[in-house]
C-alpha cells in the first residue's frame, strides 16, 4: 500500500507532508520515497506532520534511517507540526533527543536554513 | 444497540491494520474517547498485528486474529487473540534503545516498547493453542 505524500519546496529545503496514517502497511512505500529523494540529492528535509494523524514504530523507523543517512552526508532532517499525542510517542521513544522537532514549519525552515 | 463491547476479526495481513483502525475510531467516537486514547489502541494494534503477521504465522494453515475492545468503568480494555506461534510480549527480553545518539540508535524492539508504554497493565496467556493478550489503559489518566 502506498501512502499519499504531498511535496513542497522552500529554497533548498524539500518539505514532505505524509497524509493520514504512516503505519506498518505503508511504511515501506514512505521509506522508498524518502530514500529516493535523498539519493536524488536532497540534503535539507522537513517532514511536516500537520496532515498525519497516526504513526507507528514502522514509520518512526523510516525517520531514523533517513536521519542517519542525512547525518552521514552533513544534511539535515527536521520534523514539525506534530499533534500532541504523536509528540508524546516521540518523547517516550527518545526520538525527540535525536531528531529535531519544531512546532511549526516556519521554525523547521529556520533550522534547515 | 450498544457499541461498547466490540469484537472483530482482523485480516491476518499488514493491510488489515488500516481497516481495524477505522473501526476503532468509530468505537472511540461512539464512546466519547479522547484522541490520545484512540491513538494508544491503534498504536498497540499496529505493533502487535504487524508482529504476528511478520513473525508468527509461518506454517499456520488458517491464520486468525481477533480483537476485542470495551470500556469497563474507568478502563479501556483491549484484547488480542491469535493462533500465531506462542509469543509473550510481557517476557520478551529485548529492550528498546531510547538513549543512544543518532548514529548508534536502533529501532529494534521499539514497537513493543510503545505497546508497554501506552498500556497501564498487560497480561498474557497461551491457552488452547492461542495467544491471548489483554491490555488495559486507565481512562482517568490523561495521555
Amino acid at each position: 500500500m502506498d501512502i499519499e505524500v504531498a511535496e513542497e519546496r522552500s529554497d533548498e529545503t524539500l518539505i514532505l507532508l505524509p497524509v493520514g496514517r504512516l503505519d506498518s502497511a505503508n511504511a515501506r512505500s514512505f521509506e522508498a520515497l524518502v530514500m529516493e529523494r535523498i539519493a536524488g540529492g536532497e540534503q535539507r528535509l522537513v517532514i511536516d506532520f500537520s496532515r498525519l494523524n497516526f504513526i507507528s514504530s514502522s514509520g518512526m523507523r523510516v525517520l531514523l534511517i533517513a536521519a542517519k543517512k542525512l547525518q552521514g552526508s552533513s544534511g539535515t532532517l527536521v520534523l514539525c507540526a506534530m499533534k500532541d499525542h504523536i509528540h508524546e510517542v516521540f518523547r517516550i521513544s527518545g526520538f525527540d533527543r535525536i531528531i529535531p522537532i519544531k512546532d511549526s514549519r516556519e521554525a523547521a525552515l529556520v533550522v534547515t536554513g | 444497540m450498544t457499541f461498547n463491547d466490540l469484537r472483530v476479526s482482523v485480516a491476518p495481513r499488514l493491510s488489515g491494520v488500516g481497516n481495524v483502525s477505522r473501526i476503532v475510531e468509530e468505537f472511540g467516537d461512539a464512546n466519547g474517547l479522547a484522541e490520545p486514547q484512540v491513538y494508544a489502541v491503534n498504536l498497540a494494534l499496529d505493533e502487535l498485528i504487524a508482529n504476528a503477521v511478520t513473525h508468527g504465522f509461518a506454517g499456520v494453515a488458517e491464520p486468525r486474529i481477533e480483537i476485542g475492545l470495551r470500556v469497563d468503568d474507568d478502563r479501556l480494555v483491549l484484547t488480542l487473540t491469535d493462533n500465531a506461534a506462542p509469543f509473550d510480549p510481557t517476557r520478551h527480553a529485548g529492550a528498546a534503545d531510547i538513549e543512544s545518539p543518532l548514529e548508534e540508535r536502533s529501532a529494534d524492539n521499539l514497537g513493543l516498547h510503545l505497546v508497554k508504554s501506552v498500556a497501564d497493565r498487560v497480561r498474557y496467556e497461551f491457552t488452547a493453542g492461542r495467544n491471548h493478550l489483554t491490555m488495559e489503559r486507565n481512562l482517568a489518566v490523561a495521555a
